[in-house]
């Protein structure tokens, strides 16, 4: 387990992490979110020793992080950069390598890597020759080079078509199946909420809300209701007025406490005829972080 | 994994890639044929023929120079296009007045009772007429034997040693000089490898900060593992193609016989090589010192300026302990690990330099390395990631980044 404690970091007046809390689970997910500026980046440099903590520990399975224990790391920096001139295969045998891994052991794991992102007819070619996205790929073979038992991406899937986004998630829920601990910051909400079983917010360098997803949104003290009836009025079923959120024509989306009780508005609902629509939900993993970062 | 492991990867990876590019076979080929050119062509053109303008005090000179003049013919024969060297008699009757034509020009060497030979100055180039002149010499001499009827063994004496000694105007002693002049190339060669190769250095270490991958490498290696690794990939890189190059152009010197070069005294070149390996090591840390301030090899070049400065002073204050090994400021350059390196082989080829002295000096440039790559290694650091602008050195040294 990743394990970050009250962590602070100030550059001058700037203050980049404030007591910064939290943890990532081995075999499980972490979505790491938070505005632009809030510490995400900062955090995860910290954990790679490139950015010194003013206070705080950091740990992984209980021990103090050091050279030791990166060896076992993957990394994708927010910077991304590889040497453009170098063949990609000698770039991700060369990362192995440092990682501590045989030159044979790195060079077959390079060309499985290669082929999972469908680059393998372009082992020899240097990385500049690459398209941005198929660059981004190799940058995230480079994280994976030595089989990490902790992944840290900072914005993997910033930049990348759907078809990339949607391989390079795959890879990183294998990775979590494997038993990595997966931790990676993004701004796509949606994307998350589909691939992490665990999210952070940040904001302001401080965590405000850290646990399971489904947790933290069935802890969100609203509930979404989408309602369209076909004959009636949606005002007529109850105290609802102000809590309508959205309208579009006989459509309704509303906001309600999460405590109200929905079983006298289904009943009132089929009442008055046909209902087209009824949907009950907890908020999207946007509207909380929304809400967190407020 | 050691840490001397992750830096020799660094190390590794710096010269396959280096050597790789093409920039760096257009530089080593080209350079090499610049050289051979340079040494081949003027010998395949030929000289022109020019009359010499030979001294002559005392007697048993004449017949040297008439011998000069044959082996000037024998070496033009069957060359229909050349035209043989002349030789002229100037004749004088005290060492003084010769010594005074010797300096003013008026000829270019003086022949002393057909035993020794009087040259300016000792040096490179030092004029391929002395070995014509030994030539003619030893012609005279075997038939003086031949004459005679004296032994075998005194005809292999003869031809085994150089019948005229030589001495130059200021009365050094030929061979000290000679020792001084290879000293002196080998600090030239130095300096010219310091001012191209540093550069390497200094543009080189920016690369990583440049192309920005320098972050997913220090996760795994420490910043010293990553510039010793590299300064080392790239100055041994330099060394190799600097070496082939002196090779290249010691070869084609000695097969075109176009500049006269001195007997190479193992004991001087070795310490030459010695020197010349901590010199540009020394110097290689420096610059790339001033690279790890900068993140980008523009902003690198600006940096360079004090480290160039630091190599010109040290190369001029050479100059000073040639002509005075002996003096405090010899002294005193000896201990200063910049300086040691252009110092030290000078006083050294003079005997100007105990051992005790030597070792010394050796001892405080190793540690000054060592310790410059502890402050390059901090800098680098510190500055890293500030990617895109020119790091303050307080600020690198604090490491707020």
């Amino acid at each position: 387990m990743l394990s970050i404690e009250g962590l602070h970091k100030t550059y001058g007046d700037v203050v980049a992490l404030d007591d910064c809390t939290f943890r990532a689970e081995p075999g499980r997910m972490l979505g790491f979110l938070g505005p632009n500026g809030a510490g995400k980046t900062t955090a995860m440099r910290a954990v790679f020793g490139l950015v010194e903590p003013d206070a705080g520990t950091i740990t992984w399975r209980d021990a103090p992080i050091g050279f030791e224990q990166r060896q076992r790391f993957g990394y994708m920096p927010e910077t991304r950069g590889l040497y453009p001139k170098m063949r990609i295969h000698d770039q991700l045998v060369y990362l192995g390598r440092l990682h501590g891994m045989s030159a044979r052991a790195a060079g077959d794991e390079a060309e499985a890597l290669l082929a999972t992102f469908g680059l393998s007819e372009r082992t020899r070619d240097p990385l500049e020759k690459l398209s941005h996205g198929n660059q981004q790929r190799v940058q995230l073979a480079a994280a994976l080079i030595n089989r990490p038992e902790l992944l840290v991406l900072d914005e993997p899937f910033s930049g990348l078509d759907p078809i990339g986004v949607e391989t390079m998630g795959q890879v990183l829920r294998e990775r979590a199946r494997d038993g990595a601990a997966v931790v990676f910051s993004s701004h796509q909400l949606d994307l998350v909420e589909d691939l992490c079983e665990d999210v952070a917010i940040i904001r302001q360098g401080y965590i405000v809300r850290q646990g399971e997803v489904d947790q933290i949104k069935d802890a969100s003290p609203v509930r979404h209701l989408e309602l369209e009836l076909a004959d009636g009025d949606v005002r007529q079923l109850g105290e609802l007025s102000d809590r309508v959120v959205e309208q579009v024509g006989n459509r309704y989306r509303l906001m309600v406490p999460a405590d109200l009780d929905i079983r006298p508005l289904m009943s009132g609902a089929l009442a008055t005829g046909q209902v087209r629509r009824f949907i009950y939900t907890t908020p999207s993993l946007s509207e909380i972080f929304l809400e967190a970062v407020a | 994994m050691t840490g001397w492991h992750g830096m020799w990867l660094v190390t590794k990876r710096e010269i396959r890639e280096r050597a790789r590019t093409k920039g760096f076979l257009i530089s080593s080929i080209l350079t090499v044929v610049l050289i051979t050119a340079a040494i081949v062509l003027p010998s395949i053109a030929g000289n022109a023929a020019e009359t010499h303008r030979i001294g002559s005090l005392g007697a048993g000179n004449e017949a040297i120079v008439t011998a000069a003049t044959e082996v000037a013919e024998a070496e033009v024969a069957g060359q229909p296009a050349e035209e043989a060297d002349g030789f002229e008699i100037f004749t004088f009757s005290s060492r003084d007045e010769a010594a005074l034509a010797l300096q003013a020009g008026e000829v270019e060497v003086v022949l002393i009772d057909g035993e020794s030979v009087l040259v300016p100055t000792e040096g490179f180039g030092g004029t391929p007429l002395v070995g014509t002149l030994q030539q003619a010499a030893g012609a005279v001499r075997l038939q003086e034997l031949v004459a005679s009827n004296e032994e075998a063994a005194s005809v292999i004496d003869v031809l085994s040693r150089d019948p005229l000694a030589v001495t130059t105007l200021a009365g050094e002693d030929s061979a000290a000089a000679e020792r001084g002049t290879i000293a002196y190339g080998g600090l030239i060669l130095m300096y010219i490898a310091v001012l191209s190769y540093g550069n390497a250095a200094l543009t080189g270490v920016t690369e990583e900060k440049n192309n920005r991958v320098v972050e997913v490498l220090l996760a795994t290696l420490r910043p010293w593992q990553l510039l010793g690794g590299k300064v080392l990939g790239i100055g041994l890189l330099g060394l190799a193609q600097f070496a082939a190059t002196v090779i290249v152009a010691f070869v084609a010197l000695r097969v075109t016989n176009a500049l006269e070069l001195p007997d190479l005294d193992a004991s001087i070149v070795g310490v030459l090589v010695l020197w010349f390996v901590l010199g540009f090591s020394i110097f290689s840390v420096l610059y790339a010192a001033a690279g790890a301030l900068a993140s980008r090899p523009e902003e690198a070049q600006s940096a360079s300026l004090p480290m160039t400065m630091i190599a010109v002073l040290a190369f001029f204050l050479s100059f000073g302990v040639l002509s005075n090994p002996d003096s405090t400021l010899s002294r005193i350059a000896t201990f200063i690990p910049f300086t040691a390196p252009f110092v030290v082989p000078v006083r050294n080829a003079l005997g100007a330099l105990t051992l005790v002295e030597h070792v010394l000096a050796v001892i405080v440039t190793v540690l000054a390395i060592i310790l410059l790559i502890r402050v390059a290694a901090r800098i680098y650091s510190g500055g890293l990631l500030s990617i895109g602008r020119r790091v303050k050195l307080r600020e690198a040294w604090r490491g707020t980044n």
